[in-house]
């Protein structure tokens, strides 16, 4: 084979060939069996080139860069900059402004809904989002706004609920178990992230219903004894917007890595480093492949 | 060889004082260290050196941060400074990789048979990486695995996207060679999938 033709082949894998260009490579494919077999072959090394380097991805950000990407100074062999937990019991912190206070009557509201047996619809009625495509973009974004606003409210709420977080169904043995209870509330079946094992050793604690982008979604919390991640909540729901990639943003003290893919929408929050939550999103959306 | 040297897993403690700008800046940096450290392990072969050099990048980005232009891309930005510093070490060093740096995570004699075979088939794959020229690699990484298109790929390195066309295929066929010469493709996709 020519080396134009490679050149052109893997122009033509990469999707850089113009229209016509790409015609030509796709007749040349048709009519030579060699084209296609070196085709094939290129692909798959591609795709071995991206798992080799993909893991990287999923480890824990050293302390080290994320204090360099903040123009931060580091004296070494002193103790790590812990992010308070805030919530334990005894040590709850006041703050000056309660936004996630009006979250419990929310939170109230939704579970009367899922007393009432009409999960879906009622919240449905409530928050209507089968218009979510004719919504003018500002007010997507106000909706996009209100929904990371819960999302750290609930996490506030189980952070200061101590050692007695209100969860609408409890880990047990099995932690699968509490999930598929859950998820026969929810429109879309349920899936769980294993986040128990190193880097992240995080615990999952149980599960609670609340609302995202106006449906039912769960909301995963997590804890640890690592208190430079400390505890962590995880809300899938399903969405209708358009994917978009992991973003990160904040409410008060608490950082949010949201996502949308494949008709789901994801939000890790937490107190933690954003450098934790970005691996641990990655993560996430590697075992759920939902990225 | 090292970029520099010292604090890595040590104890450390955080001071800062910043204005909303630069945390800001900050969090976009944290936003695509993931990524800069894949783009950068690529390039220097070991973690601790990848680390190093994304460090050096990230100080250097902070001190130009007035050169970024809105609009544009951070993250072609940012793998142009990892890229920058990386080229100018081979330059002014006998860049080369030392026997035995392979991660330990990659050791490790706990993990079932076909998952170590896995991490020494994408093992395989990295060290092929590794033999190519550095203009070469740098544009494999930057098309293949960070996905940026020939144009944005040709910014990042300053050349036009002819010579990244060329220098991707003289890659692109190399490590084909390189793999096909070792276990096969197949075989090593087959394991790296089993991961």
């Amino acid at each position: 084979m020519q080396r134009l033709g490679d050149d052109r082949l893997i122009a033509y894998l990469d999707g850089e060939l113009e229209t016509a260009q790409r015609r030509e490579v796709e007749a040349w494919l048709d009519a030579d069996p060699a084209a296609r077999q070196q085709l094939a072959a290129l692909a798959d090394s591609t795709h071995l080139l991206r798992l080799a380097y993909d893991e990287v991805l999923h480890e824990a950000l050293p302390d080290r860069l994320i204090a360099a990407a903040r123009g931060e100074t580091i004296e070494a062999q002193a103790p790590a900059r812990i992010l308070p937990f805030k919530g334990r019991a005894g040590a709850r912190t006041v703050t000056s402004n309660r936004w996630w206070i009006a979250l419990p009557a929310a939170a109230s509201l939704f579970g009367l809904v899922v007393g009432g047996g009409a999960v879906y619809l009622g919240i449905a009625k409530l928050l209507p989002d089968n218009v979510a495509g004719k919504r003018p973009a500002v007010e997507a974004a106000a909706a996009n706004g209100a929904w990371l606003d819960n999302a750290a409210g609930y996490f506030k709420l189980f952070v200061n609920a101590g050692d007695n977080p209100a969860l609408d169904v409890a880990a047990t043995g099995d932690p699968r178990e509490a999930l598929q209870k859950i998820s026969q509330s929810l429109p879309q079946e349920g899936r769980l992230p294993e986040l128990n094992l190193k880097p992240w050793g995080l615990s999952f604690r149980g599960a609670k219903l609340v609302v995202a982008e106006g449906r039912p979604a769960a909301e995963l919390v997590y804890t640890t004894d690592n208190k430079a991640i400390g505890p962590l909540t995880l809300i899938i729901g399903s969405s209708k917007l358009p994917n978009i990639s992991p973003t990160f943003d904040r409410r008060q003290d608490v950082n949010l890595l949201y996502w949308r893919h494949e008709g789901r929408a994801y939000a890790l929050v937490g107190q933690a480093e954003i450098g934790y939550l970005w691996g641990i999103a990655n993560d996430v959306a590697w075992q759920l492949d939902a990225i | 060889m090292s970029f520099r040297h010292g604090l890595a897993g040590s104890p450390v403690r955080l001071v800062s004082s910043r204005d909303p700008a630069s945390i800001r800046f900050g969090d976009q940096l944290i936003a695509v260290l993931p990524r800069l450290r894949r783009f950068a392990r690529g390039l220097a072969g070991s973690a601790s050196d990848a680390d190093d050099l994304v460090q050096a990048a990230c100080e250097r980005a902070l001190a130009r941060q007035h050169q970024f232009q809105e609009g544009t891309r951070f993250d072609s930005w940012m793998f142009r400074i990892v890229q920058t510093i990386w080229i100018d070490l081979v330059r002014s060093r006998d860049v080369r990789k030392e026997e035995g740096d392979m991660p330990e995570e990659r050791l490790g004699s706990d993990e079932p048979v076909r998952r170590v075979e896995a991490r020494l088939a994408l093992a395989e794959v990295r060290r092929a990486v590794d033999l190519l020229p550095p203009d070469q690699r740098t544009a494999l990484l930057l098309v293949t695995v960070e996905g940026l298109s020939y144009k944005e790929a040709a910014e990042v390195v300053q050349v036009p996207v002819g010579t990244i066309m060329s220098r991707l295929a003289r890659a692109r066929m190399a490590l084909q060679a390189q793999l096909e010469a070792g276990r096969g493709v197949g075989r090593s996709r087959t394991d790296a999938e089993a991961r």
